[in-house]
């Protein structure tokens, strides 16, 4: 009841102030608009009806598979079968050393290559973002991102494949006096992910660090120099605080996108040597669609779901609270 | 210490040309103003002079030593800017001291002539705090202290007190000027505040289009423009300037007449005639001109009276006491000393 009369009275005010305004300006320009009073639960829910669209699209992608999958990894899936069988999946795999295996290569792989491609695109960055002329060439420098990830996959793995570029290449530099067998050595193997993906994903880190250095205001810049700073002090005293958020979300994202590497592993490794360059997704893949496990698969993407998100808002929150201005 | 020479300086982006043939010299210890509207090419200038833009033609020197080639970081000058440029990641402190770590002072003197240039500008309890955290005016007194820190031959301020309140900015304003005094380092100030320029400077110098118009103290400036456009950028409200025929010393306009003016040869010539409002007084023993009241501003201390004749809409400065009702008639008599007469066709004074 409040709330009406309150309606009413802000209705007849604004009508007052119209009619004041009308007056005032005695030949207003087109028709004063038409009041049209909305009932509080109509204002209420008009906001909601917006942003409906959206969300059911997001659930309908996102969350309903996701739901789907906890669900199915308390179940044991033989086709169309389920026997239901509470934790015993999570025990499982809380015992399978094949599991620790995937996650810890993922680890060394993703964080090899994440570190790789953020010093060496931050690296860039700091030499590229004066250049005026950046905006003509910085597409070139995009093109390992703009390709598919499985053809860049198919790229290195010819590049690498035995008695090809790469052995002939550190052969003529007389670096090494035989061929080099990429697969049939652990670290060797990791090393053939790690160039792929850093080739590919650089630009992508690139190009936000040159956007964040760009944005920087030009002033400070001009300030440090005045006060007799060369470009790297510039940048490691204030530059690369100020962008830290912005390195710590780039990173972020990157860092969730490198844990679920899955193309690359699949056409240059497929897992080998001895299960050293598999990750979590081929791992998932390999229970799901080899063993044909779908619980069993279905937990280990549940947990890796978990585990992300926890690693994620760790290091985000991290980041920002000392970024912090 | 230092004085600095620029000759034929020019600056131009493409066709667009910022800065046409500056040449100026500014002596060892001197404040020295560059006054103009804005995109006039004063800051461009001042920035060739810090070494942040990179003349197109001519020379900068500083102490006799040529700086075209040298970097910004070697030049030995401090600037503060308009928008402060306090480095926001670090404390106030923080960015007092950055000056002094770049430039490899000893680490032990660091504390004390942080706190003494602290001091000097009054910044008080605010040195552990972020500049986020400070009002306008505490970030402009700690930009300030990180510029005279380390004790520059040159300082260059970019119209440093114009994102302050009218009141603070009055008060900056002399404690700027007695700073400089204090530390007799050679200042080059950047401002379209003429109030500012007048009052800080010991020498002015007017820029228009990317050129000097004038150079002179502040005085000069005000008593002797050199053309119309000097003449209307200095005073407030600005010197009247009325179009009109010069002939055998009498000047004509529309409702204007006035016996007695020197300048120019006798022949008739097409002039424009410039009077202060303060030089003109309502009334008074002749009348030089007649009009109708077009607006009548009293501010307390005076009253600013705009009559209008034929054409044109002429200032007054009258008595605080003076009030007429709008369209009434009245009559104004101007002070033959300070009349000033320029050629119509350039502008330049003809005396």
């Amino acid at each position: 009841m409040a709330t009406t009369a309150a309606t009413t009275a802000a209705t007849t005010a604004a009508t007052t102030a119209v009619e004041a305004d009308g007056a005032a300006s005695r030949a207003a320009p087109g028709a004063a608009p038409r009041l049209r009073p909305r009932r509080p639960v109509q204002r209420a829910l008009f906001p909601y009806l917006l942003v409906a669209p959206a969300v059911l699209y997001l659930l309908l992608i996102t969350l309903y598979p996701g739901v789907y999958a906890i669900y199915q990894s308390f179940f044991v899936v033989q086709f169309t079968q389920w026997f239901p069988t509470g934790f015993d999946n999570y025990t499982l795999l809380w015992d399978d050393p094949d599991f620790w295996a995937a996650l810890w290569n993922t680890f060394v792989i993703g964080g090899i290559a994440l570190t790789l491609q953020a010093v060496i695109a931050l690296t860039l960055a700091f030499f590229a973002y004066r250049d005026p002329l950046i905006r003509g060439w910085r597409i070139i420098f995009l093109m390992p991102m703009l390709f598919m990830p499985s053809a860049v996959a198919f790229l290195w793995k010819l590049a690498f494949s035995d008695g090809r570029v790469i052995s002939d290449l550190l052969m003529g530099l007389g670096l090494v006096s035989a061929n080099i067998d990429f697969l049939g050595n652990v670290w060797n193997a990791r090393l053939m992910l790690i160039v792929a993906d850093v080739w590919q994903w650089t630009p992508f880190l690139f190009i936000i660090f040159v956007a964040a250095l760009q944005a920087q205001d030009k002033e400070i810049e001009e300030a440090a120099r005045l006060d007799g700073a060369r470009w790297g002090q510039i940048f490691f005293n204030i530059s690369l605080p100020l962008i830290r958020p912005v390195i710590a979300v780039a990173v972020v994202l990157r860092g969730i996108d490198i844990t679920t590497m899955f193309a690359k592993v699949f056409i240059m490794t497929q897992g080998t040597p001895g299960g050293a360059t598999e990750t979590i997704s081929f791992f998932i893949y390999r229970m799901g669609f080899r063993t044909f496990d779908f619980g069993y698969a279905s937990t280990a993407a549940a947990l890796m779901l978990v585990f992300t998100i926890v690693v994620a808002q760790v290091l985000l929150k991290q980041f920002f609270r000392s970024g912090r201005v | 210490m230092a004085r600095i020479e620029l000759r034929n300086v020019r600056k131009q982006w493409g066709p667009l040309v910022g800065v046409s043939d500056v040449s100026l010299t500014i002596g060892d210890e001197e404040f020295l103003v560059l006054l103009g509207p804005s995109g006039c090419g004063k800051t461009t200038t001042m920035r060739m002079i810090a070494g942040l833009e990179q003349p197109t033609g001519g020379t900068v020197a500083i102490d006799g030593e040529l700086m075209n080639d040298v970097d910004a970081r070697d030049r030995d000058v401090a600037m503060v800017f308009q928008g402060y440029a306090l480095y926001p990641n670090m404390t106030i402190y923080e960015n007092i001291r950055f000056p002094l770590r770049m430039r490899k002072v000893p680490k032990a003197q660091h504390d004390g002539l942080v706190r003494r240039a602290a001091a000097m500008v009054d910044l008080g309890d605010y040195l552990d705090r972020k500049p986020a955290a400070l009002s306008g005016g505490q970030r402009q007194r700690a930009a300030l202290a990180r510029a005279i820190v380390r004790e520059p031959q040159v300082f260059l301020m970019d119209e440093p007190l114009s994102n302050l309140d009218a009141k603070l900015r009055t008060a900056m304003r002399v404690q700027l000027k007695h700073l400089q005094r204090q530390l007799k380092i050679t200042t080059v100030y950047v401002t379209h505040d003429q109030i500012e320029a007048m009052t800080l400077a010991d020498r002015i110098v007017i820029m228009d289009g990317g050129r000097i118009q004038q150079i002179g103290t502040p005085d000069q400036i005000y008593a002797d423009p050199a053309n119309t456009f000097v003449a209307g950028f200095i005073g407030s409200p600005p010197m009247n300037l009325i179009d009109g025929t010069l002939e055998a010393g009498v000047f004509t306009a529309p409702g204007i007449r006035v016996e007695g003016v020197h300048g120019g040869n006798g022949a008739m010539r097409e002039v424009t005639l410039g009077i202060r409002p303060e030089d003109c007084h309502i009334g008074g023993p002749t009348a030089h001109l007649t009009g109708t009241v077009y607006g009548v501003e009293p501010t307390g201390e005076q009253t600013f009276v705009s009559l209008r004749t034929g054409r044109d809409l002429i200032e007054i400065k009258a008595h605080r006491g003076f009030r007429a009702g709008l369209d009434s008639t009245a009559q104004a008599s101007f002070d033959l000393d300070h009349l000033y007469v320029f050629d119509r066709a350039n502008g330049q004074r003809l005396r």
